[in-house]
């Protein structure tokens, strides 16, 4: 049957079989076509990593950097053009360990975009060292004696930052983690959704099996508004991992900041279509030249 | 007759060194007087020694004087660093009830600029106080310094504008009535003059603005803060979004983004910061993402002299990022030649898709100069976006002078990818080894179209002929880039005055390398000495392998402060 999702990607995929990277690319794909959204109104960010391929098998816009930094670009795409849906993908250690300063930032700055953490506790890339999250104990061939440095808690951290939207997700919850991510997208302000991946090659500690025993989805008498409770929530770890929406809150977005300041969008097709006379491809124009006589009077003040 | 002459204000750092200089530059400017302007300052804010040296003339200047005429001390040390410096029959303002001289001579002119200041209204007057006497001592018009201040403090109000006039005509009147015969040189305005007054970092920021910039993302580090400062500044009435990164990292990376979504983006850094952009720089030259980066260099390694200035970052810049790619390097020479440089980099940036760098130093950045008012009509900013895309759209098709068409996300209906790895013609990951050569090449490609662009040595002295003939060639040519233009040229103007033969080749575009150019204009020369703020003579070894011409002489300073014509004339 042929695939009618215009986000859909032909193509070859370079994960290994059986890794939870294939159904957080299916939620992906779901999220989009429950957009009413066109494939060229949304960009996927991403540095480096197995999470990090992925706006290479959706199709859409992308932009796949550096290692750790794809929230920078992110912020750099979004603020410029804020028509545009901004959706980051990354993993554990592209975006809590080598980009952590800006995730930090990105979040403080309240950027309108969605964080996609593919959190699989280890580098499968460079196969198979501890990342940030992998849990105290795990033995790998740079942890030879086990990991001693306590995991990082990215729904805690991203609650105490005040971040408009925290959740964690499973991968193999294809429906439910593309129903976070909606509600992510749709989010204004910064949205983090953790989702929890087993890395069949080299996590032989935090399996299918294990994830499956322990994860429960939060039902309706958890309330994400209240900022105390979600920090309880976000500290349950270990026998039962909750996945749902933890956190939400309100406060002032960058586009909104914007706005407040005056600084206009600068990329806006509806407003400024230039019809250049071809069929192939009508082009949209940017407004990229400075007002001369604006750039003129500024003589004056030397 | 013709005049120059030099002033220092000295003192610690927060005693108001820049309100004195302020009001002096601004009302020089007013009567059409050419003024250029140095600050030389520590790393602090508060206490050590700065200070400050103006230079006034009836015609055009382009650097600093060693010595200086007029001394004005705001402290005891700055009484015992700068007295030697001021020769008989020159002046030495200070405030005899706060500062300490051992036999005073003849050039000591006390003003207690503090008691007048109190009866002004305030102590924090004395900087006006300082200002009155000085002109006072230059016989200018106070006219003038009076609009100033009524205009600077107009947001202060009245009675903030009342006391400052005041205090001018206190210190002014002051210096009258006790020094009156105290002749000093023939200063005439020139009123019909019509300059600007601009600083290194405003020429930049000015030029980046005038070139349409549209997004800036920098971390402060000094001394590329004024640049981004003055952008910053303008940004509301611009429309430009203007970013404090948490780090240089996120800056280059907030940048390339803007860009992908069709920005002219930009970002300022120094030292380390540039190091720190390193990555980034690689991730601009794959992606072929246009991107202006301005480097205010300050001396290294690390955290080196922080507020000083030097050109050690020349072979860095030739080569950062790791991995091969092309180019733009800018380094003006003087700061009209710096604003059409930003707007010539924001052009070709975006005409290549290839970084350009703008490298100037401390000394450019805080030297305010005189210069005549821009021309805005000579350079434009131009976008190069592409009017039609062929479907498929492939953003990085394989194109004859290397350079693809850059369109962005919601120009149409059209998707595309930018990746920092090797990739296909639409952007996707390649391991393929005839892909990668053909990306290699195309990228390189763009340089033949590079080559033929804006920023040709100038060429200064003696006047050039036809080549094949040497005569009237000037023996001796001094080599040099950035921000020694203006101390060079004087020194070629000395020498000629001395009936050597001499001339200067300032080097603004450093690469694509104009070796040309270089090589015609240095033939037969028969003496080539270059003049740089380093200690490995970055320029002259890039000008040997370029076209194989070694320098007979290289004069080198990387004491952290700028060259003065009496250091070259001393070493030539």
């Amino acid at each position: 049957m042929e695939n009618t999702n215009p986000f859909h990607y032909e193509g070859e995929l370079s994960w290994c079989p059986g890794c939870g990277d294939f159904q957080i690319l299916k939620s992906v794909e779901k999220t989009l076509t429950s957009l009413n959204k066109k494939p060229s109104e949304v960009v996927l960010v991403s540095g480096i990593g197995q999470a990090a391929k992925l706006p290479h098998y959706i199709h859409a816009n992308g932009f796949n950097g550096l290692h750790g930094r794809a929230l920078p670009p992110a912020f750099g795409i979004k603020a410029f053009n804020r028509d545009l849906t901004v959706l980051v993908t990354t993993g554990d250690g592209d975006c809590y360990g080598e980009g952590g300063n800006h995730l930090i930032h990105a979040i403080r700055r309240n950027i309108d975009i969605t964080v996609i953490v593919h959190n699989n506790q280890v580098y499968g890339l460079t196969k198979g060292q501890a990342s940030p999250t992998s849990e105290v104990g795990m033995v790998t061939k740079t942890q030879p004696y086990g990991v001693v440095s306590l995991p990082f808690n990215p729904i805690a951290f991203a609650i105490a930052m005040d971040t408009p939207f925290v959740a964690r997700s499973y991968s193999k919850e294809i429906d439910f983690t593309a129903e976070l991510i909606r509600q992510g997208v749709e989010t204004k302000g910064f949205a983090l959704i953790d989702i929890l991946q087993p890395c069949v090659s080299f996590n032989k500690i935090n399996t299918y099996q294990w994830y499956s025993q322990r994860v429960y989805k939060l039902d309706n008498t958890y309330d994400p508004t209240n900022r105390v409770k979600a920090f309880e929530k976000s500290l349950e770890w270990g026998d039962k991992i909750p996945i749902g929406v933890i956190y939400r809150s309100q406060r002032q977005t960058y586009d909104e900041t914007l706005d407040r300041l005056g600084i206009k969008p600068q990329i806006n097709p509806a407003h400024n279509l230039i019809q250049r006379g071809s069929s192939q491809g009508v082009m949209c124009g940017v407004n990229t030249l400075p007002d001369l006589s604006k750039v003129k009077s500024l003589l004056s003040e030397f | 007759m013709s005049f120059d002459i030099s002033i220092k204000i000295a003192g610690q750092a927060g005693q108001g060194i820049q309100s004195i200089a302020e009001i002096l530059l601004k009302v020089l400017k007013l009567n059409g007087l050419h003024v250029f302007a140095y600050q030389d300052y520590m790393s602090r804010v508060r206490g050590g020694h700065n200070f400050m040296q103006v230079r006034i003339s009836d015609s055009p200047v382009y650097s600093i004087k060693e010595d200086c005429n007029i001394l004005v001390a705001l402290d005891t040390n700055s009484v015992d660093v700068h007295r030697n410096e001021v020769p008989k029959g020159g002046a030495i303002i200070y405030d005899p009830h706060s500062t300490m001289v051992d036999s005073p001579d003849n050039r000591f002119i006390p003003i207690p600029m503090n008691n007048l200041a109190k009866e002004a209204g305030s102590p924090v007057l004395s900087n006006t106080i300082s200002a009155g006497s000085i002109l006072a001592l230059l016989d200018i018009d106070k006219m003038d310094a009076e609009e100033f201040i009524k205009k600077q403090f107009a947001k202060k109000g009245e009675e903030v504008i009342g006391k400052n006039l005041k205090a001018l005509a206190k210190g002014y009147a002051y210096f009258l009535e006790n020094f009156r015969n105290w002749k000093f040189t023939d200063i005439k305005a020139q009123k019909k003059n019509k300059t600007i007054l601009i600083n290194g970092s405003e020429a930049v920021g000015f030029g980046a603005i005038a070139g349409g910039c549209q997004f800036i993302a920098a971390y402060p580090m000094s001394p590329s803060t004024g640049v981004f400062t003055y952008i910053t500044g303008k940004a509301k009435e611009f429309n430009i979004i203007s970013e404090q990164a948490e780090d240089e990292i996120a800056a280059i990376n907030m940048a390339l983004g803007a860009s992908f979504a069709g920005a002219r983006a930009m970002t300022t850094t120094s030292g380390g910061g540039l190091s720190l952009m390193a990555e980034g720089l690689s991730l601009a030259g794959v992606m072929e993402a246009p991107v202006v980066v301005v480097n205010a260099q300050r001396p290294g390694p690390a955290t080196g002299l922080a507020t000083r200035t030097g050109q050690e970052d020349l072979e860095y810049v030739l080569h950062i990022g790791h991995g091969e790619f092309p180019r733009f390097i800018f380094a003006p020479g003087h700061h009209e030649e710096a604003f059409f440089t930003t707007i010539h980099a924001f052009n070709l940036s975006d005409k290549y898709q290839v970084p350009a760098f703008i490298l100037i130093d401390q000394y450019f950045a805080d030297t305010y100069a005189t210069e005549k008012e821009f021309d805005l009509n000579k350079v434009k900013a131009i976008s190069y976006q592409p009017s039609v895309v062929s479907t498929p759209y492939l953003r990085y098709k394989i194109t004859k002078d290397g350079v693809s068409p850059r369109a962005y996300p919601m120009q149409g209906d059209f998707t595309f990818i930018a990746d920092s790895h090797e990739h296909t013609e639409n952007g996707h990951i390649t391991e393929d080894g005839e892909v990668r050569n053909k990306m290699v090449e195309k990228r390189f490609r763009k340089l033949k179209g590079m080559q033929k662009e804006f920023g040709k040595p100038t060429y200064y002295g003696d006047k050039l002929v036809p080549s094949g003939s040497e005569k009237g060639k000037a023996k001796t040519v001094f080599i040099t880039w950035g921000s020694n233009y203006g101390v060079v040229r004087e020194t070629v103007d000395c020498l000629k005055k001395q009936k050597r033969s001499v001339a200067m080749l300032h080097f603004n575009r450093i690469y694509p390398f104009p070796r040309k150019e270089a090589v015609s204009l240095l033939k037969g020369a028969k003496e080539i000495i270059t003049v740089e703020n380093n200690y490995q003579g970055q320029f002259g070894n890039i000008l040997k392998a370029e076209t194989g011409i070694e320098a007979d002489r290289k004069i080198l300073k990387y004491d952290g402060r700028p060259f003065t014509v009496e250091y070259i004339l001393k070493r030539i």
